[in-house]
């Protein structure tokens, strides 16, 4: 007993440092400069105000598709790259962070396609002109006739420009840095300088009081010249000074002066912006996902070996992803000040968390281990997908308009995708229950009976959030423009999901489908939920269809060839039992037949 | 009484209308139209699609290169129509009435309850706008779709004296009378949809003989069906005052010259536009914002400020219309739409529905019902669990 405990607490530790692994970096960049103070720093992009090291992260992710970069023998952080590209823009044309994998792009540059896929702007710097040409032409064309070479050159353009605007946010490239632009801001040249700064600029710096407008250094430095003092800018100016010149004291007293003066500007924004840097740092979402696989893997190792010393390990690291997951979306709640679904991406973060939670209650209910997998596999599922559907850059955008009330996105959003969150859990049992009756040479009839009243029980749960979640929809489309039902893709999607359940539930009731007509018809509601979920969005019509992504598209079909060879399994006579009862068969008539029962 | 070997037809197709079978069966149906109806939205846009699959009889489908079109399947009416007619009737029929079923009673009068609000949309909803710059008052709201020849007595300075002939009346041939006037106006013909061109030297001759009419060709084309698409609709109008032809009109809603005529010392303009519809009271646009988030372009709010001015009922106040806050005054709903002209116009989507509260009463029905439904289920399982639980402990 007590070396159980031992590996209790050693899992229970274990748990704890994969959950805090994003606190472990330094955060020290070259010669010791403190990069996550400067992260720390608040800007105001995309509507909203953010720490720079969110900014930085999302627009490395909109040109790399990776939040770090390999440079110098070493990995930069997203944050540690901005600055480079800000102040030091020679070293930072040589990291290779443009993704170009289109060949024909490649061959409209001359390149051969090689196993390479990251090229530095060095290397495309030649090409600007070529590639401008040709995305403008691609541009004329409407985004969904778009051919791939135009879509991958309007990409590559796009990203090329978003880092040249981020060079010349702080300052115009090749000048003599920002102390220099601002000790010339009173001349006539200054003042244009300050104009291309101002429309180019990726962000701005300058905070106002109250809720305003911040403003851009260009625009900052336009004000200066009518007579404004901006100390703002020359923290700013110091702090350039010092991270060229490696002065690591210099750099985080700058760092420290901006932020003094953001906190006396807007101390509530700039205070969520710093929740935001430590949830940017915790990683919830993906230490959770870390959590949830290790315990997956410890489960299935619990098939084989040691079940009664395994299984508990996987419960500690299960309920560790679990806690972890919610921290997560708590923060995340705060940080946006929003109910937590609100796009796409944390629709995928919510439904895994329902569907692990879900899963995890079923297990206490039954503890068969069957809930504890569903648990962990969906956390882990969604969490991957949510990690892809964030590439597309801020997952904490601003609401437009008609989205703008937190009453409907906390009642309809989140009471619809907690019904995803139930069929998924549905269909994941009855794929279990599908792969198991193959697996398995004797299967307990009992255990089987117990799966199909699980799922049911979830179905019941399914229905009963589905049907509110889309009638609430209707309620909140008759609030904002006067129609309940407007047969929409989205809600004739909710409105599939409803009455397949319906069916399901009248189809037992009849008698019509008994334990494997459940298990079947729960794994095609998987299909039609993810159709509903993702498949609606990508027919480009009616008022939900943002989040469009062809790779969404393949992802999609994937998983509904794997739905359709699940339900294959689970239509399936099972086919030990095919096997074996054919050898008797074939032995019987060997032998003296007896009739066969 | 079922045991009788011969059933009488009524009893028989009593069965076939309550059983689960056909509820089954429909609601599948159901799903293929609703599937259809989603994928069919990219060609035929939204309002396309929902007429051919949900707002019809029969789905017709013309295979490729074929001459005429086969029904492929039931539509939405009568799909929607039976299931409500087999829900109704199995529930009264089947289901007792004793409290464990309490949820289910629940459940299905709230869904009858959901598809009869949504019959009553469909048939007594009517959709308008309403539309005004600001500064500017507006007494009325235009019908979306629906058309109308108006003929105006612009006489007195003061006030205009209007008739209103609805598209419903404008059947090629038909001569109307329009009431306390000495008028009369045949319909030459009408086109829904139309396009409109200056008349070339080696065009047909126009059948208009007033008005800009003769110097325009027209050429009928089919009804638009995409959501963002808008018909033009033209008609050539003989107009008679008195017995005697003051010539035939082109009147179109892609004209926008007034054209008209003087008859008996007055004055009156004939127009062909989106079909009106006065209120007893006036809305004025104070003021339109719309504000977007600082350094985007993601709207943020529109809002109309707008002061609602009803003389009979000695009402006069300012609201504040906005996305999801609408204006509700005297059965009609004003939402926030649209704007245009640099944010200087705002237009107002106005709904009259009359079973607007149906879903609401629905979803709380529905909702109640379920979660009594599947609690009280939960609790039996639970029980009989104990009782398992107790006898194992037994032997």
């Amino acid at each position: 007993m007590n070396g159980r405990r031992i590996l209790l607490g050693f899992a229970a530790v274990t748990a704890t440092l994969i959950a805090a692994s994003g606190f472990f970096d330094s955060g020290k960049g070259r010669q010791g400069v403190d990069v996550v103070a400067f992260g720390q720093l608040p800007a105001q992009e995309g509507g909203r105000i953010k720490p720079i090291d969110s900014l930085a992260r999302n627009a490395l992710l909109m040109i790399r598709s990776k939040q770090t970069v390999r440079a110098d023998g070493r990995t930069l952080s997203a944050t540690e790259w901005l600055l480079d590209t800000m102040f030091r823009p020679q070293l930072a044309d040589t990291y290779p962070i443009f993704v170009v994998d289109d060949p024909d792009v490649l061959g409209l540059m001359g390149m051969p396609q090689t196993a390479e896929r990251y090229y530095s702007f060095d290397r495309l710097r030649n090409h600007t002109s070529k590639v401008q040409a040709q995305a403008s032409a691609a541009r004329r064309v409407d985004a969904k006739q778009r051919t791939r070479f135009q879509s991958a050159v309007v990409q590559l353009f796009d990203r090329m420009y978003l880092y040249y605007r981020i060079k010349h946010t702080l300052q115009i490239e090749g000048g003599a840095g920002l102390a220099d632009e601002l000790a010339r801001a009173h001349t006539q040249a200054g003042q244009e300088r300050a104009q291309a700064i101002a429309e180019l600029a990726y962000f701005r710096v300058l905070p106002s009081t109250g809720k305003g407008d911040w403003r851009n250094v260009g625009e900052g430095m336009m004000a200066l010249h009518a007579g404004m003092p901006q100390p703002v800018l020359e923290h700013y100016a110091a702090l350039q000074k010092a991270y060229v010149a490696g002065d690591a004291t210099a750099f985080a007293a700058a760092c420290t002066k901006v932020l003094d003066a953001g906190h006396r500007a807007d101390a509530e924004a700039v205070g969520v912006a710093g929740h935001e840097l430590q949830f940017n740092r915790a990683q919830p979402f993906y230490n959770g996902m870390v959590l949830y696989v290790v315990a997956l893997l410890l489960l299935f190792a619990s098939w084989a070996y040691k079940p009664e010393t395994l299984r508990p390990l996987a419960y500690v690291l299960l309920i560790a992803g679990l806690i972890v997951h919610t921290g997560g979306l708590v923060s995340r709640t705060i940080v946006q000040g929003r109910p937590p679904v609100t796009n796409l991406y944390s629709s995928a973060v919510f439904v895994g968390w329902g569907a692990a939670l879900l899963g995890a209650v079923l297990e206490r209910m039954y503890r068969n281990g069957f809930g504890a997998v569903v648990a962990a596999a969906s956390g882990f599922v969604s969490l991957i997908v949510a990690h892809h559907l964030a590439a597309d850059g801020d997952t904490m955008e601003m609401m437009r308009a008609v989205l703008d009330s937190n009453f409907w996105l906390a009642t309809h959003v989140i009471t619809i995708t907690i019904g995803y969150s139930g069929t998924f859990v549905a269909g994941a049992i009855a794929a279990g229950w599908a792969i198991r009756r193959h697996a398995l040479r004797n299967p307990d009839p009992q255990a089987s009976k117990s799966l199909a009243s699980m799922t049911y029980g979830i179905q019941c749960f399914s229905l009963l959030f589905s049907f509110a979640g889309t009638v609430l929809g209707g309620i909140w489309a008759d609030q904002s423009w006067g129609r309940f039902w407007g047969w929409d893709p989205k809600e004739n999607g909710a409105l599939l999901i409803v009455l397949w359940i319906a069916i399901l539930m009248h189809a037992r009731w009849g008698g019509y489908v008994r334990e494997r007509g459940l298990m079947a018809m729960s794994i095609a509601g998987m299909a039609i939920t993810a159709f509903s979920w993702f498949g609606v969005n990508m027919l480009g019509v009616g008022l939900h269809s943002y989040g469009f992504t062809d790779k969404a598209f393949s992802a999609l079909a994937g998983f509904m060839g794997l739905c359709v060879l699940l339900l294959g399994l689970c239509l399936a006579p099972p086919r030990f039992r095919v096997v074996r009862t054919l050898a008797a068969g074939l032995s019987f008539q060997n032998g003296a037949a007896t009739p066969h029962g | 009484m079922s045991n009788q070997p011969e059933k009488s037809i009524a009893v028989a197709l009593l069965d076939a209308l309550t059983s689960l079978k056909l509820a089954i069966v429909l609601l599948a149906l159901l799903m293929v139209l609703v599937l259809a109806c989603t994928l069919a939205q990219v060609d035929l846009g939204t309002h396309g699609a929902v007429e051919r699959y949900m707002r019809s009889w029969l789905v017709w489908w013309r295979p490729d290169g074929a001459s005429s079109s086969i029904p492929v399947l039931p539509g939405g009416t009568p799909v929607g129509g039976l299931l409500i007619v087999n829900l109704s009737a199995a529930q009264i029929r089947k289901l007792q009435l004793n409290w464990r079923k309490a949820g289910l009673w629940l459940i299905h009068i709230g869904l009858i309850l959901l598809v009869a609000g949504e019959f009553v949309s469909a048939m007594l909803q009517v959709d308008a706008r309403l539309t005004f710059e600001e500064g500017h008052s507006a007494n009325y709201v235009e019908r979306t779709r629906q058309y109308e020849v108006a003929v105006v007595d612009t006489s007195d300075p003061k006030f205009d004296d209007e008739f209103g002939i609805p598209e419903s009346l404008l059947r090629d041939g038909a001569t109307l009378t329009i009431p306390k006037t000495p008028l009369q106006v045949k319909v030459v013909a009408y086109m829904r949809n139309s396009e409109l061109r200056n008349r070339a030297d080696k065009d047909p001759k126009s059948n208009a003989t007033a008005g800009v009419g003769p110097e325009i060709t027209v050429q009928g084309l089919p009804p638009v069906t995409a959501d963002d698409a808008q018909d033009t609709p033209s008609a050539y109008i003989d107009v008679l005052a008195g017995g005697s032809s003051k010539g035939v009109f082109l009147l179109s809603a892609g004209i926008s010259a007034v054209q008209g005529f003087s008859h008996g010392g007055r004055t009156y303009r004939l127009d062909l536009r989106l079909r009106r519809e006065y209120l007893p009271y006036s809305l004025t646009l104070k003021d339109f914002s719309h504000d977007v988030y600082p350094g985007t372009d993601i709207p943020k709010n529109f809002s109309s400020l707008v002061r609602l001015l009803h003389p009979e009922r000695g009402e006069d106040r300012t609201v504040l219309i906005y996305m999801n806050q609408p204006l509700r005054y005297e059965g009609r709903t004003f939402y926030q739409a649209s704007f245009g002209k640099n944010d200087t116009m705002s237009v107002l989507q106005v709904v009259q529905n009359p079973g607007w509260l149906m879903p609401y009463v629905s979803c709380t029905l529905v909702t109640l019902g379920l979660l009594i439904h599947f609690g009280l289920s939960l609790g039996r399982l639970q029980r009989r669990q104990v009782r398992t639980a107790t006898a194992v402990g037994a032997t």
